[in-house]
């Protein structure tokens, strides 16, 4: 079995803010992380090559600095890693991203069994890129996987709904996108990262990857960015305090949603 | 599980702690080889931090004497320091409004043309460094452990483990901590470290005093953009200090932006009702420091211990299988409050033995010794011998102090001659003066003036939550009477509000842990004892 895990680097947003006056993020002071629904998706695929045996195949897109989160990922046991990266990909929006992983794949394998993501990355929120490979790769979809078995060329799956969890069976290849309902991801150990250290690591560019120029980058990117702007701070709203005497409380808040035209 | 099972890895020089102490002592060791012509060993260097420099905090002014010899001239113009220090100024501050500032700034004080800036990034510049004479760097492991032989020998060190529940059972996740043999290991764990302090009490390698120390608790304020402060520092000695415990602050403005605040304060303290964020965040409001930060906004926070003992309390620094660098042996100016170059000299000393260790193949004891006497020929061993009771009188008294201070200077150190003797840290508070605390001081909050919980939450501190409780409360009956006796002290000595008195019980958010260190040195019944979290866990300083 071979399964292809895709990873992407992202700032660690519990410490980003935005510049006010230019609506960037401030990196100053911010790192770089795994994208931590990523590391759910990887760890499916160790578990999966602990109990059948499998070849992790790990791939990120993303500038050079990227190799840190292929590094960690091979030191929990990935057997081997791609960095998909070339000016050529800069200001790839999700369709872009998705056709050049999508090239990257096929240039891996062009029969993998599983293809997994995270459910999205945890900067952009788009939860794109995974599907979008599917289609690229014309391969069944499953989104929301919180485990996965397999046998006999299936897989039988089950997803985090909103009301409760949906069992899916299906045939093998499929690209899945993973939640964090998953199992937990395991530690690096620190020979698995003295192991990391030392590999070289190969770099595609889109040549390598017979992407075409026109679906790469900016080029291939229907998406353009308007106008970037920070959400209007919420105000305190309108407080009633019914401690006191809640009827009138009750009458205020009916007269102020009267007002509005809600009731 | 597929990574259980692990064979014990063999490397030859070990650090642990890669603060600047370990990272000078790899770099300085595997430069001086390759400039022989000789092989180079397998150097490894590890931290619990998350990433290198996560838990490294200081001013930091920095004395470049020592980095001579250890960089290249090009690798200090490119240290990531941002400023110069080009303005100094040294205050007096009487009380809340009331200061004087010290026409001159006393000699064994100055400082222009210091680079000033984040002691987390040049940690990090260090590990660049040091990663491109080969040395590995690895975060995120805790050594809790060393490992001897049946001779005593220290010949190794084991990782914690990770996974491990709040009930001590494996999850899942469980990974089994391994175990790491090598020829000697380098201790620069810092001030106070875990293993170090174990291996002094174990060997008997204490100095002649106690070590003492202060707690220093420090932000990064964001400031409107001002370039022609950039470079200027100011250093206060006295409130909200009482005089006669060792207290004193500064201020630096590293970037036209960015300026460190920060304040220290002495462990060996009297007066239980003492909170030193609530000190920090009184002198910060002081007119004389207000006034470097106006307009500006806290965006960064942290706390450490700081080793004040100086020469007297500076511990052997070899023993058989060990040498102990930097912070972790007290090697601080204790006038200064200046230790990076220290720790960078003491660094050097270490690789200059271990180089010499290296090509004769031999590591046994005699031949580390000679460390210890390599360190005693840096010019910061001179700095400390000549400051050795400066620090001393202070705890008696704010004039004493500083007029030991003034005859060190004035004697180069030969006077007073004999130690000053200190009491523990520990042992110097005072019951409770009637038997209950003072009402509590409230201070506003406001944008440089967070409170704890705020601060605490940008110092970026972490832990598995799920996880056995890193801060151990060995008896709680003691609690009880710490309580009635003091107050629970243990409330306001904490920097990141890790303990909590409610309805008689001390809680222990041990989430917000700062690894600062001051609960293990300051709680008066050394009922707590400060063991690793998982590996990782901590603080996440970025520009400390």
């Amino acid at each position: 079995m071979h399964i292809i895990v895709c990873v992407k680097q992202v700032p660690d947003t519990a410490n980003v803010r935005i510049n006010p006056e230019t609506n960037t993020l401030m990196r100053e002071g911010v790192e770089s992380i795994m994208n931590p629904f990523d590391e759910y998706a990887l760890e499916e695929a160790l578990k999966l090559k602990d109990a059948h045996g499998a070849r992790v195949t790990v791939i990120s897109m993303g500038p050079p600095q990227a190799e840190v989160v292929l590094r960690e990922a091979m030191a929990r046991g990935a057997d081997d890693v791609v960095l998909l990266t070339d000016r050529a990909f800069a200001g790839a929006d999700t369709l872009a991203t998705s056709y050049a992983i999508a090239q990257a794949i096929k240039k891996v394998n062009a029969k993998p069994d599983l293809v997994l993501f995270g459910k999205q990355a945890i900067d952009g929120d788009t939860a794109q890129v995974g599907p979008g490979v599917s289609e690229f790769l014309n391969v069944p979809l499953v989104t929301y996987v919180k485990s996965i078995t397999v046998s006999d060329g299936t897989f039988t799956v089950e997803t985090q709904m909103d009301e409760g969890v949906d069992v899916i069976e299906g045939r093998m290849p499929a690209v899945m996108t993973v939640v964090k309902e998953a199992s937990a991801p395991r530690f690096a150990s620190l020979s698995g990262w003295m192991a990391a250290k030392k590999t070289a690591i190969p770099r595609w560019g889109a040549k390598d990857v017979g992407a075409a120029a026109a679906m790469c980058g900016l080029d291939g990117s229907p998406t353009k960015v308007v106008k970037i702007f920070a959400p209007p701070t919420k105000t305190g709203g309108v407080r009633m305090d019914g401690r006191e005497e809640p009827s009138a409380a009750v009458e205020a808040i009916l007269k102020a949603l009267q007002d509005k035209g809600v009731a | 599980m597929a990574n259980t099972t692990k064979q014990p890895i063999h490397t030859d020089i070990l650090c642990v702690g890669a603060g600047i102490a370990s990272l000078s002592t790899a770099l300085a060791l595997l430069r001086t080889l390759k400039a022989q012509g000789k092989s180079v060993p397998r150097v490894t260097i590890i931290d619990k931090g998350r990433s290198v420099g996560s838990h490294v905090l200081s001013g930091a002014v920095i004395d470049p004497s020592g980095f001579k010899g250890l960089l290249t001239d090009e690798e200090f113009k490119k240290m990531p320091v941002e400023a110069r220090v080009s303005k100094e100024a040294f205050h007096m501050l009487f009380d809340a409004t009331h200061a004087m500032r010290i026409p001159w700034v006393p000699p064994l004080m100055q400082a222009h043309g210091y680079p000033v800036g984040s002691l987390t990034k040049l940690t990090q510049y260090f590990a660049q460094l040091c990663e491109k004479e080969g040395a590995e760097v690895f975060t995120g492991f805790a050594a809790t452990e060393l490992l001897e032989d049946n001779k005593g020998r220290v010949i190794g060190v084991k990782i914690g483990d990770k996974g491990v529940g709040h009930d001590g059972q494996p999850k899942s996740t469980y990974l089994p901590g391994e175990e790491i043999y090598a020829k000697v290991v380098v201790l620069g764990e810092g001030a106070c470290g875990i293993l170090t302090d174990k291996l002094i009490a174990r060997k008997g390698l204490e100095g002649r005093r106690a070590q003492s120390y202060a707690v220093g608790i420090k932000e990064v304020v964001e400031v409107p953009a001002n370039e022609a402060r950039t470079g200027e520092i100011a250093h206060t000695f006295g409130y909200p200090s009482d005089w006669s415990t060792y207290g004193g602050g500064f201020v630096y403005h590293v970037s036209p932006t960015q300026v460190m605040i920060c304040f220290a304060y002495a462990l060996d303290y009297a007066r239980p009702e003492i909170d030193p964020h609530l000190l920090f965040r009184k002198f910060k409001a002081h007119p004389v420091m207000a006034e470097h930060i106006k307009g500006g906004k806290s965006v960064a926070y942290g706390a450490k211990v700081i080793p004040e003992g100086g020469y007297y309390s500076v511990p052997q620094v070899v023993a058989d299988g060990v040498l102990i660098v930097g912070d972790g042996a007290g090697l601080v100016d204790t006038l200064r409050i200046k230790g990076i170059h220290i720790a960078a000299q003491s660094g050097r000393a270490a690789a200059e033995t271990l180089a010499a260790c290296w090509n004769s193949n031999d590591f046994s004891l005699a031949a580390l010794k000679p460390y210890g006497d390599r360190l005693k020929k840096t010019e910061g061993w001179k700095q400390l011998k000549r400051v050795k009771n400066v620090r001393a009188p202070f705890s008696t008294n704010l004039i004493l102090g500083v007029m030991s201070a003034g005859c060190a200077w004035a004697t180069f150190g030969a006077l007073p001659f004999w130690p000053v003797p200190m009491e523990p840290d520990h042992e110097t508070l005072l019951p409770l003066k009637g038997g209950k605390l003072p009402a509590p001081e409230s201070v506003d909050a406001s944008p440089t003036s967070p409170d704890r919980l705020t601060d605490v939450f940008m110092s970026g501190t972490i832990h598995d939550e799920d996880q056995p409780c890193h801060l151990k409360i060995l008896d709680r009956a003691t609690c009880t009477k710490c309580i009635k006796l003091y107050g629970a002290p243990c409330q306001r000595f904490c920097p990141a509000e890790v303990y909590r008195l409610e309805e008689g019980f001390i809680h222990v958010d041990f989430s917000n842990c700062l690894h600062c260190k001051t609960c293990q040195i300051k709680d008066p019944f050394k009922n707590i004892e400060w063991t690793f979290p998982q590996g990782g866990d901590g603080p996440r300083y970025t520009r400390m």
